[in-house]
């Protein structure tokens, strides 16, 4: 884009490309640092000490693998059957599921809450990953619907002239050919559940029971408001995320970007 | 960016973002099945196929909103068995109440300047990481991270970088600025920039990433030509990518406009809406409202105006870009 004739040009191009990064990255800087305050690693042994500590990653890990398998299974049947099934008033019934696109998650608060208590769901997983679903569905079968327009309905009709029923076709015929958009649903919904804090903040008032996204609060109480402990648990918590993002980064970016406008 | 154009360019590398870019455009598209009349029998009934995310979305969106409704005229705490109605007196107090108000201009205020900021840096990175540089991948990655770090993770941080004793003001120490230090989020004046530059610090990287995927779409000859008509570096960007990445902006706006509705993580965290509302979006304050002072009623009422505020908002923007979508092409 830019045209660097000189080396001095270059030069200045790497400087002002270098200031707009630090700010990015000097809050990184400024976490790993005030988690060695004091005790130095020491922080991090007494944050890796508490019991039930790795629980609060498990169940991040439950509530995402479980949201991922309901979207991923929600969204795959039901973008077949709007991009290639017969559906009488086929459009109302899609502009009602993706009506709610948009919708903050905050308005759903109290009926939740109530409807949880009624149904025994309060303090469990499932009074976050219901939820966390129906909020990611909406978008996840606007992009899945896309994308399964775009293939060719020859290739269905070859497979039922060849005699595959729509269960058949359903599995060899789309889910193959799906693999791009997957990756899509299941980085983006892996990011939303990973990284919500609402949902968990409401619904689950045991530490047992509770998500990464809630640890600051958690140690905030445990130490007495010691913000280099508070600190440590962040950078642990931080780093599979990083990490993770670094294995996946195409899927990563691709997904999230997709997923901007839900955002 | 039409479907049509996006059908074409099939295989492309930044297809995830143009599925993204293209979603809400889609809203006024009416999508043809694709099969012709005279079979349409033999094709099998997709009911039970879409029936899986009808109940799962009917069941907790749409009874949600409703419930929301009914609650919304209800003076309840959220417990007692016998709520008492009282129509639409919530509303009332809602349109009445400084707070609320306050709440929609700091999402204005806040809209404005988190959109500006992040759409210029996320613009000028993406077109200097497309220049001749060195370590750029290390670069991409670095602006991207604070993506897919947890708001609810970072806010610790922020809150430790801006505190009275904190990082950001032994950096104005340092460097000769200490006239300026002060405790940033102890006072009304200043607490909304913590929150500004903590979302920022959030989420310009997607702007970066999509403006990133944009300008890879354009061609080289388009800037060929101008350069050779003597365009510099700075009228290069201004009078031919800007426009030519115009697609991406009106998607950012919309993501930026539904984005500051949302809020709640980063100022609950960080400042709890405060100090004297200072930090107050109608995010934090449904929550405090609804969980902390047990006013459900008077919650659910805020709720509903949110969402009619959202579901206009998204209604007008879909509405004017469609317009200005259709004289493109």
């Amino acid at each position: 884009m830019i045209e660097t004739r000189t080396p001095l040009g270059r030069a200045v191009l790497q400087v002002l490309l270098t200031l707009i990064i630090i700010p990015f990255v000097l809050p990184l800087f400024a976490m790993v640092q005030g988690s060695l305050v004091g005790r130095g690693w020491g922080n991090y042994k007494t944050v890796l000490s508490v019991p039930h500590f790795t629980s609060f990653f498990s169940n991040s890990a439950i509530i995402a693998v479980v949201t991922i398998v309901i979207v991923y299974a929600c969204t795959m049947t039901a973008a077949f059957g709007f991009a290639k099934l017969r559906i009488r008033g086929k459009e109302y019934y899609f502009w009602a599921l993706i009506a709610a696109l948009t919708l903050p998650e905050i308005v759903l608060l109290s009926p939740l809450f109530v409807t949880a208590v009624r149904l025994g769901a309060y303090g469990t997983l499932w009074a976050v990953i219901v939820p966390l679903a129906a909020l990611q569905i909406p978008f996840t079968l606007l992009i899945t619907r896309i994308f399964v327009d775009r293939i060719p309905d020859q290739l269905f009709e070859a497979a039922r002239i060849d005699g595959a029923g729509v269960v058949r076709t359903f599995q060899s015929v789309l889910l193959p050919l799906t693999g791009p958009i997957t990756a899509t649903i299941v980085v983006l919904t892996l990011i939303t559940a990973w990284n919500d804090y609402l949902l968990p903040l409401v619904f689950l008032p045991n530490p047992r029971n509770q998500t990464i996204t809630l640890i600051p609060q958690y140690f905030i109480g445990q130490f007495n408001n010691d913000q280099t402990k508070v600190l440590a648990a962040a950078v642990i918590t931080a780093i599979p995320e990083v990490l993770v993002y670094l294995c996946f980064q195409r899927w990563f970016e691709r997904g999230l970007s997709a997923g901007g406008v839900m955002k | 960016m039409s479907l049509r154009s996006g059908v074409q360019r099939t295989g492309s590398d930044a297809q995830g973002s143009e599925d993204g870019l293209e979603a809400s455009a889609v809203y006024r598209l009416k999508t043809r099945s694709g099969i012709p009349r005279g079979r349409r029998s033999f094709v099998p009934s997709g009911l039970p196929w879409i029936l899986p995310a009808l109940v799962v979305v009917l069941g907790v969106i749409y009874y949600g909103i409703g419930y929301t409704g009914y609650i919304s005229t209800l003076n309840w705490d959220g417990t007692s068995s016998n709520p008492k109605h009282v129509g639409l007196q919530n509303y009332q107090q809602a349109l009445h109440d400084p707070v609320f108000w306050t709440a929609i201009r700091h999402t204005v205020f806040f809209f404005l300047v988190t959109f500006t900021v992040q759409t210029f840096l996320g613009f000028v990175a993406a077109a200097l990481l497309h220049s001749r540089a060195w370590m750029k991948s290390v670069y991409r990655v670095l602006i991207f991270i604070p993506v897919v770090l947890a708001p609810a993770i970072m806010a610790p941080v922020f809150r430790q970088i801006f505190a009275a004793d904190g990082q950001f003001n032994s950096l104005l120490r340092d460097i000769g600025l200490g006239a300026l230090a002060q405790p940033w989020l102890a006072q009304p004046s200043t607490a909304m920039y913590v929150i500004m530059v903590a979302t920022i610090w959030e989420w310009t990287g997607l702007n970066f990433i999509l403006y990133y995927a944009a300008m890879r779409q354009i061609d080289n000859q388009v800037l060929e030509a101008a350069r050779l008509d003597g365009a510099g570096n700075v009228a290069l960007l201004r009078r031919i990518v800007w426009p030519l990445v115009r697609g991406t902006t009106m998607s950012l706006l919309v993501l930026s406009i539904i984005g500051a509705f949302k809020t709640f993580d980063i100022p609950w965290l960080i400042s709890q809406g405060g100090p004297s509302y200072a930090t107050e979006f109608l995010g934090t304050l449904i929550y405090r409202q609804t969980i902390p002072l047990a006013a459900v009623g008077y919650g659910a009422a805020i709720s509903i105006l949110l969402l009619i505020v959202a579901i206009s908002l998204s209604v007008v923007v879909n509405l004017s870009r469609g317009s200005k979508g259709e004289t493109r092409e």
